[in-house]
């Protein structure tokens, strides 16, 4: 990824809502009103490129998750254009190129890790010695090798987030959605999955990651850019672009940069 | 395709989990002390039980020889014991036809009841037009319908299983249908996003995830089968030759053989919990792995 060392307080809105590449998820004034008559989005315009990783933060009830089931075809948006690869949610969703984590582990209790891991393929009737072959491949990403015959309820939870992370990349997708997934875990367990993820996505080059968070540090460490979002009614206030290189570590996490960006969110976050 | 629900329930359990925490060498002196307190523990959970037992029948026992009741208003515990030893053919065949009858009833209600509560669950229409039925007929008194079952199906074996099924099958349908209904919407919305089928959501997710509440029922419709049994026999089986228990029950209450009553009344609740106590076992083993509720 190349990266321009820039002011990061320099990012216009225009510039940061398109994206480089192949657009992967596409909004142009998506809304979304409840029955109820809650506006949950308004306006939401964005363009996802091939391999950015996305970070939408913002407080709740400010329409986050309602962008997310939206491009996972859960709902639909009430006004605007939505399109997920080049296509519409639910189409999209068919071609198996999407993959989900969520802020619970979603594991199977009665199912070993490897069957647990490997459910996106046996959904789909993936012949069993392919589906080993991709466990062993996803759980050796997340560390977690020798643990394929244990039951989800004999790990931590990081583990299990981590087993989480791993049946969702069994499927090679080009488009990772998450979902406030490490909202459960304690800090310590936070950062090191942060690096993590930030690796996997690295190692992949290609996937574009969505990610919910609702912590700030956290958005700025793992996006190349941070969509910020403000409540009532749920809108994106702005698209905030990250240029600091990758692979990002320990030290970017201290370094005055780091804290910038994050001053220039939560400002946004504020107003 | 494997199976995964079936293959992966039970095993893999405890082994993993000791390698993971790390074992410490003095481990072996722990284990023994342990051991021997566990043994302390299953003894004293047998022991005061035990206590109670040997007290009360002790009690009944001299109670009913010092103020010299007859056999016939309440036998003597020995006296049970007596007449059992007396009749013991008898007795064991009245046992074993109402556990056929139980058994036979019992399966019966498992396999429909398991079966319709999964033919509910595919469609909530389909559910909202049948359910309402399967309530009535558990609120019929079974009892009170027994004779017609009786007319149809003929006074013997048959009649009696349908009256076990009858009053066994609720219990297991409803229990099925709640289990079946109450998977996590988190879970559900997972396997609607991988694009799962109805099919392989009921066997791989919502099935898999009820089966706590589907041993509920069974644990509950086991011992009333038993009932079922007994009650069919009252009504059914003075006329189907070889009787269960229901018919050797009213047979002695005829003739006054008060303890022989007593001993087929004993059998009849040893039976159930017998039955019961299966169940429970056959529970734990499928669930232990996973679920709370069979943890130890």
């Amino acid at each position: 990824m190349a990266v321009v060392a820039t002011n990061p307080i320099d990012s216009s809105m225009e510039q940061a809502t398109s994206a480089k590449g192949e657009v992967l998820v596409s909004l142009q004034d998506v809304g979304k009103i409840y029955p109820n008559g809650t506006v949950a989005v308004q306006n939401a315009n964005l363009e996802a490129g091939e391999g950015e990783f996305l970070c939408f933060v913002g407080p709740s009830g400010c329409g986050k998750s309602t962008i997310f089931n939206m491009i996972a075809g859960l709902t639909s948006p009430t006004s605007g254009m939505l399109s997920v690869l080049q296509t519409t949610p639910k189409e999209a969703r068919k071609q198996n190129e999407i993959a989900f984590v969520f802020q619970e582990h979603t594991l199977l209790p009665w199912a070993r890790l490897i069957d647990n891991v490997t459910l996106p393929l046996t959904l789909r009737g993936v012949p069993k010695k392919q589906r080993i072959e991709e466990a062993e491949r996803v759980l050796e990403l997340v560390g977690l090798k020798d643990c394929m015959k244990v039951l989800p309820r004999q790990l931590s939870g990081g583990m299990k987030m981590r087993v989480s992370i791993a049946r969702s990349l069994i499927s090679r997708p080009k488009l990772l959605l998450m979902d406030e997934p490490f909202g459960a875990l304690d800090e310590i367990t936070r950062q090191t999955l942060q690096d993590e993820l930030l690796k996997i996505w690295q190692q992949d080059k290609k996937m574009t990651v969505l990610f919910i968070t609702h912590n700030v540090f956290e958005a700025v460490f793992l996006s190349t850019r941070v969509v910020v979002m403000t409540p009532r009614p749920g809108k994106i206030a702005e698209v905030i672009e990250i240029p600091y290189s990758f692979p990002r570590n320990e030290d970017f996490r201290t370094m005055t940069d780091f804290a910038a960006y994050v001053r220039q969110v939560s400002n946004v976050l504020k107003h | 395709m494997d199976n995964m629900v079936a293959g992966t329930l039970k095993k893999s359990g405890p082994p993993a989990a000791k390698d993971l925490a790390n074992s410490s060498p003095q481990g072996n002196k722990q284990g023994t002390t342990w051991r021997e307190s566990r043994m302390m523990k299953r003894f004293m959970k047998v022991f005061p039980p035990l206590i109670v037992f040997i007290l009360f029948t002790g009690g009944w026992e001299a109670i009913v020889r010092l103020i010299g009741i007859p056999p016939y208003i309440l036998p003597k515990p020995t006296d049970i014991v007596a007449a059992s030893i007396e009749n013991w053919s008898s007795l064991v065949d009245s046992v074993s036809t109402t556990l056929m009858e139980a058994v036979v009833g019992f399966a019966v209600s498992v396999v429909l009841g398991i079966s319709i509560a999964v033919l509910l669950a595919f469609s909530k229409m389909v559910e909202r037009s049948v359910y309402p039925y399967a309530i009535i007929l558990q609120t019929i008194p079974i009892v009170a319908i027994a004779p017609i079952i009786v007319i149809w199906f003929g006074a013997g074996m048959n009649a009696i299983v349908v009256i076990a099924f009858l009053i066994s099958f609720f219990p297991v349908l409803s229990n099925t249908l709640i289990g079946l209904n109450s998977t996590e919407q988190n879970m559900k919305n997972l396997f609607y996003l991988y694009n799962a089928t109805k099919m392989q959501t009921i066997w791989r997710l919502r099935f898999p995830a009820a089966l706590p509440y589907i041993m509920a029922g069974l644990k509950i419709s086991c011992s009333l089968s038993v009932v079922g049994a007994i009650v069919g026999e009252y009504a059914a089986g003075i006329g189907g030759g070889e009787g269960g228990l229901g018919y050797a029950i009213t047979v002695a209450a005829t003739r006054l053989q008060t303890p022989y009553l007593f001993a087929c009344g004993l059998s009849a609740s040893l039976l159930g919990i017998a039955f019961f106590l299966l169940i429970n076992a056959f529970s734990k083993w499928l669930l232990s792995s996973w679920h709370e509720s069979e943890m130890r």
